[in-house]
């Protein structure tokens, strides 16, 4: 709800041609606040489209948007329009950056020292280029020796690296009370209900079929697999000689 | 000049040992003190012949051609399903 409204006044902001930005940009420079207000103001939309595509990383929405409007505040103060750049092709870096960071720092359920961060990213950058050049995922060995770790380590840095849900997290980020991750989150020994659908069709095929064998053939198909209602039923499913023989030998 | 190679199953062969299942020997052996007088070929055709009549229904079902039917029927995944609905206690 506070999400939409702060959506809503976002979005009546009119942006800035490019024109407007050096004017505002030589403006923050000699120290005008409403200058660098209002630079700040019409480049929130960026933000929060940054801050959008970092939203599946465990960290809140509202967290995210702070944070991708801290990195859009820094960008206006060190924004240098004599470069001839536009002011979103500068600000996306430091936006960027800032909430990268804030991810990074906040989500997990270990914080990672910036050494095991590096050696995600350099694991992930070997894994990227090997299936490029080989068209399939490289052995995990394979991604610890180009990294220089053992295994093991590497094991354990992607082990804390993964980041923790609430089971009671809300999939929705809106107020409404929807569901939960719990809800829609299936246990270990959950089966697929298509799977289960399909097996019940083929099931009732099956039996259906069943009916349909003749007593010579329904009398095999059982001796073949060794079923049996009842095991002393020597007369539907009587023994062999050679089985006779057998249990003859070991009662003696 | 090299000898034939015999056939050997896609997917292996069903594994009727662990259940107590018995061999085609073995059957034929049993039907013919029932009365009905077979030798171990007969006994695994007529095996067949049932799958076969059980497999049709699925080729139906999913819109395979017919020829799919001996391929099913042969399969011994398909073989060990159809004794695992038996064995449920469903009533030939």
């Amino acid at each position: 709800m506070i999400l939409d409204t702060y959506f809503d006044n976002v979005g009546k902001r009119p942006l800035l041609t490019r024109e407007e930005e050096v004017e505002l940009a030589k403006a923050i420079e000699n120290g005008d606040a409403r200058a660098r207000s209002k630079m700040i103001e019409s480049n929130l939309r960026l933000a929060i489209s940054i801050a959008k595509n970092f939203r599946d990383k465990g960290c809140s929405f509202e967290d995210l948007i702070q944070e991708s409007n801290l990195g859009l505040i820094r960008a206006v103060d060190r924004f240098d329009w004599r470069k001839g750049f536009k002011f979103s092709t500068y600000a996306v870096w430091w936006i960027r950056q800032a909430v990268q960071s804030h991810v990074a720092g906040q989500s997990g359920a270990i914080k990672m020292p910036t050494s095991a961060r590096g050696i995600m990213y350099k694991a992930q950058k070997f894994k990227e280029e090997y299936i490029e050049e080989f068209g399939c995922e490289p052995s995990f060995e394979e991604v610890a020796t180009s990294v220089g770790i053992p295994a093991d380590t590497l094991r354990s840095i992607y082990k804390s690296g993964s980041y923790a849900v609430s089971l009671d997290r809300p999939l929705s980020s809106d107020e409404s009370g929807g569901r939960t991750f719990a809800e829609v989150v299936g246990g270990v020994d959950d089966t697929d209900p298509g799977e289960e659908i399909d097996k019940a069709l083929i099931r009732k095929l099956l039996v259906g079929a069943l009916k349909k064998l003749t007593p010579r053939e329904e009398n095999i198909i059982r001796l073949r697999f060794g079923i049996s209602e009842d095991v002393t039923d020597t007369k539907n499913f009587p023994l062999t000689q050679t089985m006779k023989k057998n249990i003859t030998q070991r009662s003696k | 000049m090299s000898m034939p190679k015999g056939f050997k199953a896609k997917n292996g062969y069903a594994t009727v040992g662990e259940r107590g299942g018995l061999g085609y020997r073995e059957i034929a052996e049993l039907m013919t003190e029932g009365g009905f007088e077979m030798k171990h070929s007969a006994a695994r055709n007529y095996f067949l012949q049932g799958m076969r009549k059980l497999a049709g229904p699925l080729v139906d079902l999913y819109g395979l051609s017919k020829e799919e039917v001996d391929r099913i029927a042969l399969d011994p995944r398909f073989q060990e399903s159809v004794a695992d609905v038996i064995e449920e206690g469903i009533e030939l």
